[in-house]
C-alpha cells in the first residue's frame, strides 16, 4: 500500500516541469507588501513608484545625464518659461496617443495635474510647493490649445518645477477612461489602483495583491516599444526565498536581498548571477532634539558628531553598502560640496562636552524603528557615546509609532532616514535646514533663521551660479551647527541573473527613478 | 437536551462572543499608542496633510461616535474600507481567505492521516520500535520552528533536487483556473484545467508538509494516549475474549471511543490554521489571510485589523461549533 502511494507521489513529481523565464519576459521576485496603490496621483512608495513611472509618461522625465539626475523632455518636446520664472508653457509632441490608442491632448495633462490636487493625498504637497493648489488650480493649470499646457507657478528655480512635474505623480492619465470608470466621484482612484490608463512604455495589466504585478510593453509608446515584452513582479516576501529563486533561475532578479547575501555575492566570482549596486537617493542620520536638555548647546551636538564611528557603521553594520557623506545632499547634486569633517575623535568630543558643562556626560534616549539595521546602528552609536560618558538607552518601536513621536517633537535622539522626493537640492535643504516648512529641522526644534533664510532664497534663485553659491554657504553653515549627524548615503543592491542586460543603467538614480526600458535579456 | 436546541443555544452564545470580540477589538485598536495617519502617509509627510487625512478618516470625531459608526457598520455587514488598499475589507478578506482555506485543509488532512496513523500504531505497539519512532517524530514536530523547517525543505526539494516549485500558489506561466470558489484544486477540476490542478497541487506540497507536520505531531501524541486509555477498558478485554479480530477491535471498538480528545485537537488545529500561518505564508509567498492581517497590523490599517480579527473570531467560533456538534453527535452525554 505505502509503496503504491510513494510511486504515485514520485510519478507526480516527475511530470511537473518548471518553466525557465522566457527571453522577452523579465521576472522579478520582490516583497510587494508595501505596494498600496499604482495610481500616479496617490502612489508614494519607492518600488511602486517605479512601476507607476513605467506605465505613465509625463511632460518631463528624470534621467541620469552624466551621472546627474536631470529632468528631460518626454511628452513635452519643448517649453518656455517667463522671465520671472512663473509662467510655464509646455508644447506637446505631435500625434501622442495613450496605450489604448486614444489621442493624448493638453486636456489630459491638465486633468491629470488637477486630479493630484483634487485627490489631495501624499503627493499633493509637492504640487503645493509649486504654488498649485486645489483652490487655484483652474487658474494655474490650463490648456491653451490641444497641444499646449500652461502652468502658473510660484517663482522657483527651474529644476524644481521640471522635476516635480515628472512621473510618478506627474504621470498623465487618460481622462476619458478615468472618468468613465469613476465610482462615487473618486476621480478613478479605485479604478487606477491596480491597472493603468497611461501613455508610458508599459501597461499595468493586473496587480493581484500578494501574488504578482504584470506589466506588458506598450507598442504605441511615443519613443518606441521597449525591448521587454513582459515584466512580472512576483510577490516573494522572504529574502532567503528570493535568493534561492534567483540562484535557481526561476526569477531574473531578487529585489530585496539581505546585506549578508549581497556581501556573499560580492565575494563570489563567476556563477549565473551578479550583484548590481547603485548609490541610493536617500540618507541615514542621527538627529538630536535641540529643544531637549543638553542638545540645546551646539557644543554638545558637535561632541556627538565627533564621537560617532562612521567607518564602523559603514563597514560593519552596512557591510560596505553605504558611502560616507556627512552632507544632507546626496553626492553629485547641483551645488553639492564634499564636506566630511567628522572622524571619530574621542578626546575632542570629551573636551567639547566638558566645555559645554557636561564633563561627566548625561543620560539620553535614542528612538529608532525595529529593523535589524537600525538596531545595529543604534548599538554602535550607543557604544560610541558611552566612550565620551553619555549613557544612551535604545528604544525600538514600529515606524508608525516612532514617526508619531517624532512629529510631535517628543524624542530626545532619533536614528532615521530620508528618501528624496525630487532630484534638486531644494528637496533636502527645505526639510533639513528650513524649520518653517515644519519638517525635519522643525521636528528637531532647530529653529535657525539664518539657515531657513538661505534655504528659502536658494529655492527661488533663478540664476544658477548665485544659487550654487547660496547652497555652498548653507552646507558650510549647516554641517557644524545643525541638529543632524549624517551617518551615510545608502547603496542599493540587487541579485541579478547574467541573462539580464542593462540593469546597471536601469537602476541608476534608484529610489527616485527606475527605467525598465533600459533592460533586455540575452 | 435535543440536538436542535443544543445547536440553537450554542449559536446564541456565539453571537454574544462575537459582540464581545468586536468591542474588544475596537478598544484595543484605539489604545495602541500609534498614529494610523502617519502610517498611511509615511513618516516624512507634512503636518497639514496629516491633519487633513485625520478629518477625512473621521478620526477627529469623538470616540463614542466612532464606536457607534463602527458597530452600525458591522450590523449592515460593512467591515469598513481598508486605509491601505482603499477597498472594502470584506473584499480583501474574500480574496485572501480561499488560499488560506485550501492550505489549511491540505495541511489538516495530512496531519490527521499521519498523526492518527502514528498514534494508533504506537498505542498498539507500545514501547516497540514504532512507538519510539513516533515519539521522536512528535518531539521534532512540535519543537522545530516552522520557519526553519520551511527553509530546509525549500532548500532540499526545490533548490537541490528541483522536485517541487519554490513559492506561490501557481507557476508564473500557468493559466489560473476559472474562479468558482477560489480554491485552486477544486476550481481547476471544475474547469477541467488539469495543468493548473497539477501545478497547484505541486505548490501545495511543501507548505502543507510544513504546517501539517507540527499538527501531526500533536495529533499523534493525543491519539496515542487516548487509545491507550481506551485499550485498557473492560469492554475491550471482553471483545478480545469474545475472539473478535484485532483489527476490528482497534478500528471499530477502540478508535471510535478514543476519538473525542483527538477531534478537539483537530478542531483547534484547523481553526488555528484558518487564521493564516504567517511564517509559512511568508516563506512560501502564499497569498493568505495571515499575511494580510499581520501586514495590516504593521501598517496600522485599523479597519483591516478590526475586520480581519472579527473574521478570524467568526471562523474560530464556527469551527468550535462544528466540533461541539460532532461531540454531541458522537456522545449524547455532551449535550447537557
Amino acid at each position: 500500500m505505502w509503496k503504491k502511494v510513494l510511486l504515485v507521489v514520485l510519478a507526480l513529481v516527475a511530470v511537473i516541469g518548471f518553466a525557465k523565464t522566457p527571453k522577452d519576459t523579465l521576472v522579478i521576485a520582490a516583497n510587494t507588501e508595501i505596494f498600496i496603490t499604482l495610481d500616479p496621483a496617490v502612489c508614494y512608495e519607492t518600488f511602486a513608484a517605479a512601476v507607476v513611472t513605467s506605465a505613465y509618461a509625463g511632460l518631463t522625465k528624470i534621467e541620469p545625464v552624466n551621472g546627474v539626475l536631470t529632468p528631460v523632455p518626454d511628452l513635452a518636446e519643448r517649453w518656455e518659461v517667463s522671465e520671472d520664472g512663473t509662467t510655464w508653457t509646455f508644447h506637446l509632441r505631435k500625434g501622442l496617443v495613450f496605450a489604448n490608442g486614444d489621442p493624448l491632448t493638453a486636456e489630459d495633462v491638465v486633468f491629470s495635474f488637477q486630479r493630484v490636487l483634487a485627490i489631495n493625498k501624499s503627493p499633493a504637497w509637492l504640487f503645493n510647493e509649486l504654488g498649485l493648489t486645489k483652490e487655484n488650480m483652474n487658474e494655474t493649470i490650463f490648456a491653451k490649445d490641444a497641444n499646449t499646457v500652461v502652468l502658473k507657478t510660484k517663482p522657483l528655480a527651474r529644476n524644481i518645477v521640471l522635476s516635480i512635474i515628472a512621473p510618478p505623480w506627474g504621470g498623465v492619465v487618460n481622462k476619458k477612461v478615468v472618468m468613465a470608470n469613476r465610482v462615487n466621484n473618486d476621480l478613478g482612484e479605485a479604478y487606477l489602483t491596480d491597472k493603468s490608463a497611461g501613455a508610458g512604455p508599459f501597461i499595468i495589466v493586473e496587480w493581484k495583491r500578494k501574488e504578482q504585478v504584470i506589466l506588458q510593453s506598450n507598442p504605441k509608446y511615443w519613443a518606441g516599444e521597449p525591448p521587454l515584452k513582459r515584466v512580472i513582479i512576483k510577490d516573494v516576501p522572504e529574502e532567503t526565498t528570493q535568493f534561492l529563486l534567483v540562484q535557481k533561475g526561476d526569477v531574473d532578479i531578487a529585489w530585496n536581498i539581505t546585506t549578508e547575501q549581497a556581501a556573499q555575492l560580492r565575494e563570489t566570482k563567476g556563477g549565473n548571477i551578479r550583484l548590481v549596486t547603485t548609490p541610493e537617493q536617500s540618507n541615514e542620520y542621527v538627529a538630536m532634539n535641540v529643544g531637549w536638555g543638553p542638545f540645546k548647546d551646539e557644543k554638545v551636538r558637535l561632541a556627538v558628531k565627533y564621537a560617532i564611528d562612521y567607518d564602523a557603521i559603514i563597514n560593519s553594520v552596512m557591510r560596505g553598502f553605504a558611502i560616507l557623506n556627512q552632507n544632507f545632499m546626496p553626492i553629485g547634486y547641483f551645488g553639492y560640496i564634499e564636506l566630511n569633517p567628522f572622524k571619530r575623535d574621542v578626546e575632542k568630543a570629551k573636551k567639547l562636552l566638558a566645555e559645554a558643562g557636561y564633563p561627566n556626560g548625561f543620560e539620553v534616549e535614542i528612538i529608532t524603528s525595529t529593523t535589524e539595521i537600525r538596531r545595529n546602528e543604534a548599538i554602535v552609536v550607543q557604544a560610541n557615546l558611552a566612550d565620551i560618558g553619555i549613557k544612551a538607552n535604545i528604544v525600538q518601536m514600529p515606524s508608525s509609532e516612532m514617526y508619531a513621536k517624532y512629529r510631535q517633537q517628543g524624542h530626545q535622539m532619533i536614528i532615521a532616514g530620508w528618501g528624496i522626493d525630487y532630484p534638486d537640492p531644494d528637496a533636502l535643504a527645505k526639510p533639513f535646514a528650513n524649520y518653517r516648512v515644519k519638517q525635519l529641522a522643525w521636528r528637531n526644534m532647530w529653529y535657525d533663521d539664518y539657515a531657513a533664510d538661505i534655504a528659502e532664497k536658494a529655492g527661488v534663485e533663478l540664476n544658477d551660479q548665485k544659487r550654487a553659491q547660496l547652497y555652498k554657504e548653507l552646507q558650510e553653515y549647516w554641517i557644524t551647527r545643525s541638529a543632524f549627524a549624517m551617518l551615510y548615503q545608502p547603496v542599493g543592491f540587487w541579485a541579478v541573473s547574467n541573462d539580464v542586460v542593462g540593469f546597471e543603467r536601469a537602476v541608476e538614480g534608484y529610489t527616485l527613478t527606475f527605467d525598465f526600458t533600459k533592460i533586455s535579456k540575452k | 437536551m435535543k440536538l436542535g436546541s443544543f445547536i440553537i443555544r450554542r449559536l446564541l452564545l456565539m453571537l454574544l462572543v462575537l459582540f464581545g470580540v468586536s468591542v474588544l477589538v475596537f478598544i484595543i485598536a484605539k489604545v495602541i499608542p500609534a498614529d494610523p495617519v502617519g502610517a498611511i502617509l509615511g513618516g516624512n509627510a507634512p503636518v497639514d496633510l496629516v491633519e487633513d487625512m485625520k478629518r477625512r478618516l473621521g478620526l477627529d470625531k469623538p470616540l463614542i461616535q466612532q464606536f457607534t459608526d463602527y458597530i452600525f457598520g458591522l450590523l449592515r455587514g460593512n467591515l469598513g474600507i481598508s486605509l491601505k488598499s482603499n477597498r472594502p475589507v470584506a473584499i480583501d478578506i474574500s480574496n485572501f481567505f480561499p488560499a488560506t482555506l485550501e492550505l489549511s485543509i491540505c495541511a489538516t488532512l495530512l496531519a490527521v492521516v499521519i498523526g492518527m496513523f502514528l498514534g494508533i500504531l504506537s498505542a498498539v505497539h507500545r514501547n516497540k520500535f514504532i512507538d519510539h519512532f513516533a515519539r521522536v517524530f512528535s518531539i521534532l514536530g512540535v519543537s522545530m520552528p516552522v520557519f526553519w523547517t520551511g527553509l530546509l525543505l525549500l532548500l532540499l526539494f526545490y533548490f537541490r533536487l528541483g522536485w517541487l516549485p519554490g513559492t506561490g500558489r501557481l507557476g508564473l506561466f500557468v493559466t489560473p483556473p476559472t474562479k468558482y470558489t477560489g480554491l485552486y484544486l477544486l476550481d481547476s477540476l471544475l474547469s477541467l484545467n488539469f495543468e493548473a490542478f497539477k501545478d497547484a497541487l505541486a505548490h501545495l506540497v511543501l507548505p502543507s508538509i510544513v504546517l501539517g507536520y507540527s499538527a501531526a505531531a500533536s495529533i499523534a501524541r493525543i491519539t496515542r494516549s487516548s487509545m491507550l486509555d481506551v485499550l485498557r477498558q473492560d469492554y475491550i478485554r471482553t471483545a478480545k475474549a469474545k475472539g473478535i479480530g484485532k483489527r476490528l477491535i482497534i478500528y471499530r471498538h477502540a478508535l471510535r471511543n478514543a476519538l473525542i480528545p483527538v477531534i478537539t485537537i483537530i478542531g483547534l488545529t484547523f481553526g488555528g490554521l484558518l487564521e493564516g500561518a504567517v511564517l509559512t505564508e511568508t516563506i512560501f509567498g502564499w497569498p493568505g489571510l495571515g499575511r494580510y492581517i499581520v501586514n495590516s497590523l504593521l501598517l496600522l490599517d485599523y479597519p483591516a485589523i478590526m475586520g480581519g480579527t472579527l473574521f478570524v473570531a467568526v471562523v474560530y467560533s464556527v469551527v468550535n461549533l462544528v466540533v461541539d456538534i460532532i461531540y454531541a453527535a458522537l456522545d449524547p452525554r455532551m449535550r447537557a
